[in-house]
C-alpha cells in the first residue's frame, strides 16, 4: 500500500502545476464551507450570548408582535403592576413610559423618545451592561436630570451634547447628568437614541401616568415561561381582553433567533456547496485529463501484468490525495477567512464576534473534500482501468 | 509451448474489414528463439500481441501451457502478462515518472513482491545489462540504448519463461542493436523462449528459426 502512495505522490508531483490547480479548486470549495458554517455559528454565538445574559428576563408590551411590525393596543395602569408584583417568582419588576417628545438643544429641535422608569431597576438593566460614559446614572430625586444615549449626544444635534448642557422640552428645562457609552447591537436600539429620565419626571414630562413597558426578571430561569403566561393573565383580566399584554421571555427571543439563523446557515451552505460542485467538475475534469494524459502509460502498465484493479486503485487513491490535501488547505484558510470575516463584521458592527470553528465542521469538510474526490476521480479512474492495454500502448 | 490455433484477427474500419491474422497456426516450443519476419501491415506485431495476451482473437485461440487464453478473463491475463511473459517494445515504453531502478521493479510491484525485496533484484538486473551506474536515471537521462536495456530488465523482473520483443532494435543504431540482440541470445541460453518480430534480416540471423509473415498468414 505504501508503494501505491509512492506511485500515486510521483504522478501527482510529476504534474505539479495542475495538481496544484485541483489542490486549490477543492480547498476553495472546503473553505467556503467551513468559513461559511464558522462565522453562521460565530453570529449566532455573539448575539445568542448577549441574550443569554438577559435569559431572566421578560418584557411585557400592551400589544401585538407579529414579524417585524408592533401593534401597540393601549397601554398597563398602575392596577397591572401591582398585579405582576403579587406573582410568585419575580425579582424584580420596572414599570416603564415611553413616548416621543420634542427635545431643544441650542435653539435646535429633533423628536426623541424618552424612557422614564424606576431608576434603580433601569440602572440594573442598562447602565451595567451598556456602561457609562460620561457622567453619572439618575437618581431617584433628579427630577430636572436626564442621562441620554450615545446617538442622542452624537448624531442627533449639530452641536455634541455633553454633561451638564441643557435640554429644553415642552418648555422645561433639564440638565444632562450622564451620556451612555455606545451600546452594543442587542441594547443599541434601546439605549443608543433615548433620553432616560425618571419615573415622575418623565410622567411629568410627556404629562400621562401611562404605563408602556414592563420589565421584570424571575429567580428561577426554568419558570420564565409560566410566570411570562400568568403575568398575560393578569393582564388581559384586567383590561377584559384576551390577547392584550404580550410577555416574551428572552428564552423564546433566542428559539426564534436560533430558527431564522438556521435559515441563514442553510443559504449559506447553500452558496458553498455551489462553490463545491464547481471544484468537483475541475478535479473531474483534471483526472480525465491526466487519464487521457496517461492512456499510454496505463497501457504500459497493463501490458506489463497490472490488473484492472491495480490502474483503479491508482487513480482513485491519486484523487483522494489531492483531495485530501484540498481538504486540509480549504479548513485551514477556512478558518482564516472566517476569523477574519468574524472580525471585520464585528468591528463594523461593533460587537464582539469570533467565528466559531465546530470540530463536526471541519470533519464534515474534510469528509466533503474526500467523498467529491473519490467520487469525481472515479470516473476516470474507471475509464483507464477498462482500457484495452493494446489500444492503450498503441496511444501517443 | 505456445502454440495457435486458427488464430484470426479482423479490425473494422468504418465499412471495411481488415483481416490483421487469417488462421494462423504456428507452434514455438519452449526454450526455442524464432524470429517473425515480414512487411509492415504483414499481421506481425498483431500476433505478437495476441502471443502475449494484450489483445484478444476474434476467433481462434493462443494457448500457452495448454491453456486456452480465449477462456481466461481479465485478471487471469494480466497474471500471465506477468508471471509468464516479459514485453520488450519497439518504443521502449518506459514510465517516465520513474527512474530506471523503479522502472525495473514495476511488474515486482503489481506482482506483489516487497520493496525491498524487489528494488534489489531490479537493481541485479540492471548490472547484468550493463546498467549499474545509470540505476536512478529517469528514461529522459537516457539514451535509446540505454533505455532499450532498462526495458529488457524490466521484461525479466518476474522471471518470465517467454520474452517477446517488438521491433526491439528498431529504435536503436545498428551496433546497439546487436548488443540488445546478443543479451537476447544470451536469455535463449539460459533457456527462455524468444519471439521476435523484425523487418530487419540481419536480426532475424540471431534467430534459431525464422518465420515470415504476409497479409495476416504465416508463410513457409
Amino acid at each position: 500500500m505504501r508503494d501505491k502512495f509512492l506511485v500515486a505522490y510521483r504522478s501527482i508531483r510529476e504534474r505539479r502545476a495542475r495538481s496544484i490547480l485541483t489542490v486549490l479548486g477543492i480547498a476553495v470549495g472546503i473553505a467556503a464551507i467551513v468559513a461559511l458554517m464558522s462565522v453562521g455559528y460565530g453570529m449566532e454565538e455573539a448575539i445568542t450570548g448577549e441574550l443569554t445574559g438577559m435569559a431572566d428576563m421578560i418584557s411585557v408590551v400592551p400589544g401585538r408582535i407579529t414579524g417585524a411590525t408592533y401593534v401597540e393596543l393601549g397601554s398597563f395602569t398602575d392596577r397591572d403592576v401591582k398585579d405582576v408584583q403579587r406573582i410568585a417568582g419575580i425579582k424584580d419588576i420596572t414599570a416603564m413610559t415611553y413616548d416621543a417628545a420634542e427635545v431643544e438643544y441650542r435653539n435646535e429641535r429633533s423628536p426623541i423618545f424618552i424612557l422614564g422608569g424606576d431608576t434603580k431597576e433601569l440602572g440594573s438593566f442598562y447602565v451595567d451592561p451598556v456602561g457609562i460614559k460620561e457622567g453619572r446614572w439618575l437618581r431617584e430625586n433628579d427630577f430636572k436630570g436626564c442621562v441620554i444615549g450615545d446617538r442622542v449626544a452624537n448624531d442627533f444635534f449639530d452641536e455634541v451634547i455633553h454633561v451638564n448642557d441643557k435640554l429644553i422640552i415642552n418648555g422645561e428645562k433639564f440638565i444632562v447628568v450622564g451620556v451612555f457609552e455606545k451600546a452594543s447591537t442587542m441594547y443599541a436600539a434601546d439605549v443608543d437614541p433615548h433620553l432616560f429620565f425618571t419615573l415622575r419626571a418623565s410622567q411629568e414630562v410627556l404629562q400621562t401616568d401611562e404605563v408602556k413597558y414592563i420589565m421584570v426578571r424571575v429567580y428561577d430561569i426554568d419558570e420564565a415561561e409560566g410566570i411570562a403566561e400568568e403575568i398575560e393573565e393578569a393582564i388581559n383580566d384586567n383590561h377584559g381582553l384576551d390577547d392584550f399584554a404580550m410577555a416574551m421571555t428572552m428564552g423564546s427571543m433566542i428559539e426564534q433567533i436560533g430558527d431564522v439563523f438556521n435559515i441563514i446557515r442553510g443559504v449559506l451552505v447553500g452558496i458553498a456547496a455551489i462553490a463545491l460542485v464547481v471544484a468537483s467538475i475541475g478535479i473531474m475534469n483534471t483526472m480525465l485529463m491526466s487519464v487521457m494524459e496517461r492512456t499510454h502509460e496505463i497501457g504500459v502498465m497493463k501490458a506489463i501484468g497490472a490488473k484492472s484493479s491495480d490502474v483503479l486503485s491508482l487513480f482513485l487513491l491519486e484523487s483522494s490525495m489531492v483531495s485530501l490535501v484540498g481538504g486540509v488547505v480549504g479548513c485551514v484558510v477556512g478558518v482564516i477567512v472566517a476569523k477574519v470575516i468574524s472580525f471585520g463584521a464585528g468591528a463594523a458592527l461593533g460587537i464582539e464576534m469570533t467565528a466559531v470553528v465546530k470540530p463536526e465542521v471541519l470533519l464534515g469538510g474534510m469528509a466533503v473534500a474526500m467523498v467529491v474526490g473519490v467520487l469525481s476521480g472515479f470516473y476516470p479512474a474507471r475509464k483507464a482501468s477498462r482500457m484495452s492495454p493494446v489500444e492503450a500502448v498503441r496511444y501517443e | 509451448m505456445i502454440h495457435t490455433e486458427n488464430l484470426t484477427k479482423v479490425y473494422r474500419m468504418g465499412d471495411a474489414e481488415v483481416h490483421a491474422l487469417r488462421d494462423v497456426n504456428l507452434e514455438i516450443k519452449d526454450g526455442e528463439f524464432i524470429a517473425i519476419k515480414g512487411p509492415s501491415g504483414s499481421g506481425k506485431s498483431t500476433l505478437l500481441n495476441m502471443i502475449g495476451c494484450l489483445d484478444t482473437p476474434t476467433s481462434g485461440s493462443v494457448f500457452i501451457d495448454n491453456t486456452d487464453t480465449a477462456t481466461l478473463n481479465e485478471n487471469e491475463l494480466a497474471e500471465i502478462r506477468r508471471e509468464k511473459i516479459g514485453f520488450i517494445f519497439q518504443q521502449f515504453n518506459l514510465v517516465h515518472t520513474l527512474n530506471a531502478v523503479e522502472n525495473v521493479a514495476l511488474p515486482m510491484f503489481f506482482a506483489g513482491v516487497r520493496r525491498d525485496t524487489r528494488l534489489k533484484r531490479a537493481e541485479e538486473l540492471l548490472v547484468n545489462v550493463g546498467l549499474g551506474d545509470r540505476v536512478h536515471h529517469k528514461p529522459s537521462e537516457l539514451s535509446g540504448g540505454q533505455q532499450q536495456r532498462v526495458a529488457i530488465a524490466r521484461a525479466l523482473s518476474n522471471d518470465p519463461e517467454v520474452v517477446i520483443g517488438d521491433e526491439p532494435t528498431g529504435n536503436v543504431d545498428t551496433e546497439t542493436g546487436n548488443a540488445i540482440m546478443d543479451i537476447l541470445e544470451g536469455l535463449n541460453k539460459e533457456g527462455r523462449t524468444i519471439i521476435v518480430v523484425t523487418h530487419d534480416p540481419e536480426i532475424a540471423a540471431h534467430a534459431g528459426r525464422t518465420k515470415r509473415m504476409r497479409d495476416g498468414m504465416v508463410l513457409d
